[in-house]
């Protein structure tokens, strides 16, 4: 199969189309998408606009009704449904670990069925609960019962890497958990798909996850349309029509300023002690929140001093039309 | 001759009538339980399959076990055999129930994960949903056999094994010395097979819920 590599591979949605019968308009509706090997891609749009389905049909938990997908240039509708997706991983936002199952055959099933060695399997369940972040010896034989619902996700998505596929489907892996859990899932998960590189399609309908997690973002309307299909940053930039606008919201140049960080702006001083700090690795955002609380125009780093012009260069407004009070 | 001194005169009668009774329900129960957990994982996800189950293993349940053992007198004969026709036919529709109410209660998340991760559809029902069903099979099973030992004791009319037959020949001889003990017999001892059934169900459920299922959070 397309995996004899666990880094990802691309993927290819060509005029996919899913029409249920005795309904008047198709589900989705003639999409067509390229997924660079590696990259996570988000699929963002209002409940019912067909992400999921369109999700579903790469595993094919929903069968097309017609068109073509690839997954590194492997034809998936000629495949076995039930083999396809065992080289798939999948992971959705009520998890559903088997409850009758420990953590560790919960995550060690799919292995299983792919005839793997019990040791192999065993070395497996721990390598991946400590990526995760579970202590092994605590969880590993723990039921799904035991576990709070982070937990519970984290052994999720756990699950859905457990034999290593190159291709990851996630249908709001992260959405049933509180927001500061949430939030620091979305953190760990970041930091593990920049170590695995695998190719993931994400979906939610939480636009500022989709900024934070994706290397690139198709925003999707009804019968998932694609509205615009970019990095994060060239959506912030130029937003393709209002719709797109829409689900940015007012404040498009501040989620700019928090998708750059600190080192990418070229200093316009030596660092300086006498002004307020900021780290290295921190977003201009909170750069630009340090300057506002402190009623200033300039912080400082290690790097060197931040200006309030270096901001607007940053997210590409000119300084002078700031400074001469155009805007 | 009192109930004690009854008993004990009776005690190779009674205990073998007891045992009887005992085995006629165990061999119903089994074949109903095998028939009818099947019936359920076959039909639980087509309504109109699992209607008809559910609707004719009750239609048996409302004729009286007196006429079908007389109906069955032609085909299966007097004793054992139309016995456990009759009880194997009534056992049915708790267990269906509580088969398809099992399987089509699960968490849908449960299911779907583990068809996305490549199980088949029977993997999924055989290693996932039946399992998380068990505990309510068995509880339908349980009163499907609480049920049985009852209606056992009617066999006793179309000269069936078991302990009605102690019931029966009290009632004959109503008024006779020992009419009233020989009833007492009967009904205390299908008493403490009952006892003994469930205390076996107990150690059945305990045995075979899978522990994931009892742990508490």
């Amino acid at each position: 199969m397309f995996d004899r590599d666990t880094e990802g591979v691309r993927i290819e949605l060509r005029s996919l189309t899913k029409h249920y019968p005795g309904q008047p308009a198709p589900a989705v509706d003639d999409v067509t998408l390229d997924i660079p090997a590696g990259e996570l891609v988000v699929l963002v749009g209002p409940s019912g606009c067909g992400k999921t389905t369109t999700m579903k049909m790469i595993n094919r938990l929903v069968e097309p009704s017609s068109g073509e997908i690839r997954i590194g240039g492997q034809d998936v509708l000629g495949l076995n449904p039930d083999q396809l997706r065992r080289h798939i991983g999948y992971a959705i936002q009520q998890v559903g670990l088997f409850p009758h199952q420990t953590v560790a055959q919960n995550i060690g099933l799919v292995p299983k069925l792919l005839g793997w060695s019990a040791d192999r399997i065993n070395a497996r369940v721990e390598e991946l609960l400590s990526l995760v972040s579970l202590e092994p010896s605590l969880f590993r034989d723990r039921y799904p019962r035991q576990l709070s619902g982070g937990q519970q996700q984290r052994v999720g998505v756990a699950r859905a890497l457990a034999a290593d596929p190159p291709v990851m489907l996630m249908d709001e892996p992260f959405g049933a958990t509180d927001p500061i859990t949430r939030e620091h899932l979305q953190n760990e998960f970041a930091r593990l798909q920049k170590q695995l590189r695998k190719t993931i399609i994400f979906v939610t309908h939480d636009f500022e996850e989709a900024i934070k997690l994706g290397d690139r973002i198709a925003i999707l309307r009804e019968r998932s349309h694609i509205a615009q299909y970019d990095t994060p940053a060239a959506i912030l930039a130029a937003p393709a029509d209002d719709y797109v606008a829409g689900f940015i919201g007012q404040d498009g140049t501040l989620k700019r300023l928090a998708l750059l960080s600190v080192a990418d702006v070229t200093p316009a001083l030596p660092p300086d002690t006498r002004l307020p700090q900021v780290s290295a690795d921190a977003s201009l955002r909170e750069a630009l929140d340090l300057m506002l609380s402190h009623g200033t125009d300039k912080c400082s780093s290690p790097t060197g001093v931040l200006t309030y012009a270096s901001l607007c260069e940053a997210v590409g407004a000119p300084a002078e039309a700031v400074v001469s009070g155009d805007r | 001759m009192s109930f004690g001194e009854y008993v004990v005169s009776r005690w190779d009668t009674l205990s073998l009538a007891a045992a009887e009774h005992a085995m006629v329900v165990a061999i119903a129960m089994a074949v109903a339980t095998a028939v009818g957990v099947l019936i359920g994982l076959l039909f639980y996800d087509s309504p109109r399959a699992r209607g008809g189950a559910i609707a004719a293993s009750a239609a048996v349940l409302t004729v009286p076990s007196l006429a079908l053992l007389t109906l069955l007198i032609p085909i299966t004969g007097l004793g054992w055999g139309s016995t456990l026709v009759a009880l194997t036919a009534y056992a049915f529709l708790p267990i269906i129930r509580n088969t398809v109410t099992g399987l089509r209660g699960l968490d849908a998340a449960t299911v779907e994960a583990g068809r996305g991760m490549g199980l088949s559809r029977t993997r999924v029902l055989l290693q996932v949903q039946l399992p998380l069903a068990w505990p309510l099979i068995l509880t339908g099973v349980r009163v499907s056999a609480q049920m049985l030992i009852g209606i056992a004791a009617i066999a006793a009319f179309v000269d069936g094994p078991g302990l009605g037959t102690q019931i029966f020949e009290g009632l004959s001889r109503l008024g006779s010395v020992n009419s009233l003990n020989a009833t007492l017999a009967g009904t205390l001892g299908i008493v403490v097979v009952a006892i003994l059934f469930d205390l076996f169900f107990f150690a059945v459920s305990r045995l075979t819920t899978p522990r994931g299922l009892r742990v508490r959070s």
